[in-house]
């Protein structure tokens, strides 16, 4: 059941690589969050643990719904072209979040002992959701697109921690909870204000300082 | 009215800042000189490497808000500032400073990443503050590269609670119970997770090629946010850093692996930052270059290890965070008394205002590595262990870019206190506080350059027990 939702996860995540639109993007995590949420009630129930179905809880109300809700919000209200600038076409993104996936599954095996594979498949799952976090800050242009790679990003470092270390303790992942959407919060005011200096939201404009 | 009421906050606000840098200063005083461990409850970790490093980030954050009282109010008076905004100011500071002694108290390694992350959150307000075009720029650059190089920390700081799962240990994720178990846990996932704590952490300590944020942010801050970020919140990053290379040096039986990384690391900060001290027109960058070049240099010290270079290390640690913050602070009254940061613009200093100038003169020489000034002793320090460590290439290259650095810092800056001021420029008075920091800050500057005072010394002795391992 668990190696189906991360299997879920995986394809979320080629979803994101591949979406041409803001909205897609916002989407797209508000599903791979979806599909968190749903492992992690998984282990709760597994492992009947309340702590775990209230981390659940806030990764429902943070990350499935309240996070996506403001990012499609703030959207709408600078009034920013849906477009996200691909410096890198769809095709070819998929291509790269597939060596992403390939690459992180060797590093697994590495890494794990060789006996415990559903350990390996869930390693490989949160690295290829770091790695297209990362890929989609570096290769969109749009400041909300780091924005949500960031949290993508934290998506896998999540999924990690709950598949390798067996989570952390309750109180830290609360608090990287609190970061998380404090960081969102503050990400987007920054995105207002860039719109309103600069009238765009296009990061590779920002240029103004060097050296 | 307003005006007033701003500069009675800021007066309030320092002697609030006095009291926590008393308080520091005794928590110092009761663990390195009494020896009595101070109780954490598990919670907070407060042996005497926690402690000096609270103890300067207390000097730095008393400095800084002594300054900001002349500069806020200045800013507020002259219209740049809203006296709302004045106040948000100082709640933002308080956070800030917070939010850093909460990374180098607590015992949870994640809730220190929790904290360092705060850090960032509270600091990029600050950078971009004014809300011109170039600070917003300069604050967006900082919170998306600290973040995501914080992120890949946080990958590190799993893989380390997933050696200590593996090796049988307690789950938990405090620093006490990891470094207990160090020597038992797999030194294979051990080396990669110290190569993405130091990547992240590395991010936030302004690592060359990490670095590439923190000219932005240092050039674009405030004043005294400029000398918060590169006096104290680099270290604090460094703390980490060196929190987690104790654990690696334990388990892997030697500083070998450690060593090498920081050395490597710390060269080519001090590489890049030595080319672009001498080709800067920006005065903050080139500050902000410096403190790249000066982590470079404690970095490269922790490679060298040893408790000489260790000793070295703590003590410019303290130096560096002290000289410049000073260096800010008077790079502050000259941007506002000229309009700007370009220094080929600049000119006449030492002339238009004479007790800034010459102290900016003075911090010039203590930064470059001067005698009688304090960075001297502590580089010094560094050098000679290398030396005896036998570590003759790695010195010989850390002499080179410190010669390169103390050229390139001193002709920049000559050339803007120098020469005669624009004409038509009026004598103002230069604000108290301002002065009041500056003296504040030389009497460190001076008195570490010949000797270590008795309590000093057993502070940094007590940080250095602790940094045995590397």
């Amino acid at each position: 059941m668990e190696t189906l939702i991360i299997l879920a996860i995986i394809l979320g995540t080629y979803l994101l690589a591949v979406a041409k639109r803001i909205t897609a993007l916002v989407r797209g995590f508000a599903i791979q969050s979806f599909f968190l949420f749903l492992y992690t009630l998984a282990r709760a129930h597994r492992e009947n643990s309340f702590e775990l179905y209230i981390v659940a809880g806030l990764l429902f109300a943070l990350k499935v719904a309240v996070i996506p809700y403001s990012l499609s919000n703030i959207c709408r209200k600078i009034k920013v072209n849906d477009n996200l600038g691909l410096f890198m076409n769809t095709q070819l993104s998929l291509i790269f979040a597939l060596v992403f996936t390939y690459g992180a599954w060797i590093f697994s095996k590495m890494l794990v002992p060789a006996q415990d594979a559903g350990m390996a498949v869930s390693l490989t799952a949160s690295f290829t959701v770091i790695l297209v976090g990362l890929f989609i800050m570096v290769f969109r242009m749009k400041a909300m697109t780091q924005t949500i790679g960031l949290l993508v990003m934290e998506n896998g470092i999540f999924l990690l921690a709950s598949s390798i270390a067996g989570g952390m303790p309750f109180f830290v992942e609360i608090a990287i909870f609190m970061d998380v959407f404090i960081s969102v919060i503050i990400l987007n005011i920054f995105v207002h204000r860039i719109n309103k200096l600069f009238t765009h939201i296009d990061v590779t404009k920002l240029t103004r300082l060097k050296g | 009215m307003n005006f007033q009421r701003i500069k009675t906050l800021g007066i309030a606000h320092a002697v609030l800042f006095f009291c926590i840098l008393c308080a520091s200063a005794a928590m110092l005083y009761r663990v390195a000189v009494q020896a009595c461990p101070i109780p954490g409850c598990g919670f907070f970790l407060l042996d005497g490497l926690s402690v000096f490093f609270i103890f300067v980030i207390g000097i730095v954050g008393f400095a800084a808000a002594v300054y900001s009282i002349g500069y806020i109010s200045r800013d507020v008076r002259a219209g740049n500032l809203s006296p709302r905004k004045a106040a948000m100011y100082y709640i933002l500071f308080d956070l800030f400073i917070g939010s850093m002694f909460m990374v180098v108290a607590v015992n949870n390694l994640g809730f220190m990443w929790a904290a360092i992350e705060m850090t960032t959150l509270v600091s990029a307000f600050l950078v971009g503050f004014y809300r011109t075009k170039q600070s917003i720029e300069a604050a967006w650059k900082y919170i998306i590269i600290c973040s995501v190089g914080i992120i890949l920390a946080l990958l590190g700081t799993i893989f380390f609670s997933y050696a200590v799962s593996v090796a049988g240990g307690p789950k938990s994720l405090n620093w006490t119970d990891l470094y207990a178990v160090a020597a038992r846990l797999d030194k294979n996932i051990v080396r990669i997770a110290f190569i993405f704590i130091l990547v992240g952490y590395g991010t936030k300590a302004g690592l060359a090629p990490m670095h590439t944020w923190l000219p932005d942010a240092h050039s674009q801050a405030l004043a005294p946010i400029s000398a918060l970020l590169s006096g104290v919140l680099l270290k604090t990053a460094l703390y980490a850093i060196i929190r987690f290379g104790l654990v690696v040096n334990k388990c892997l039986g030697g500083p070998g692996y450690f060593s090498h990384l920081m050395i490597m690391f710390g060269l080519v900060s001090l590489g890049i930052a030595a080319g672009l001290l001498l080709v800067q027109k920006d005065l903050k960058r080139l500050l902000a270059y410096s403190s790249i070049e000066h982590v470079g240099v404690i970095c490269v010290g922790l490679g060298i290890g040893g408790p000489l270079a260790t000793f070295g290390v703590l003590l410019h640690i303290l130096n560096h965070a002290v000289t410049k913050s000073l260096m800010f602070f008077g790079a502050g009254n000259i941007v506002s008394r000229y309009g700007q940061h370009n220094m080929r613009m600049i000119h006449g200093v030492v002339q238009s205002m004479p007790f800034t100038g010459t102290m900016f003169l003075a911090g010039t020489f203590a930064l470059a590595g001067f005698p009688p000034f304090s960075i001297f002793m502590s580089e010094l320090l560094i050098i000679i262990a290398g030396f005896t460590k036998g570590a003759y290439g790695i010195t010989g290259a850390l002499l080179f870019f410190l010669a390169l650095a103390f050229g390139a810092v001193i002709y920049q800056v000559s050339r803007i206190l120098f020469g005669r001021q624009p004409k038509g420029m009026a004598r103002i008075g230069e604000p108290l506080s301002a002065k009041l920091a500056f003296i504040f800050l030389s009497i460190f500057i001076l008195v570490l350059g010949s000797t270590v005072p008795w309590v000093l010394k057993c502070g940094i002795s007590a940080a250095n027990e602790i940094l045995k391992g590397i």
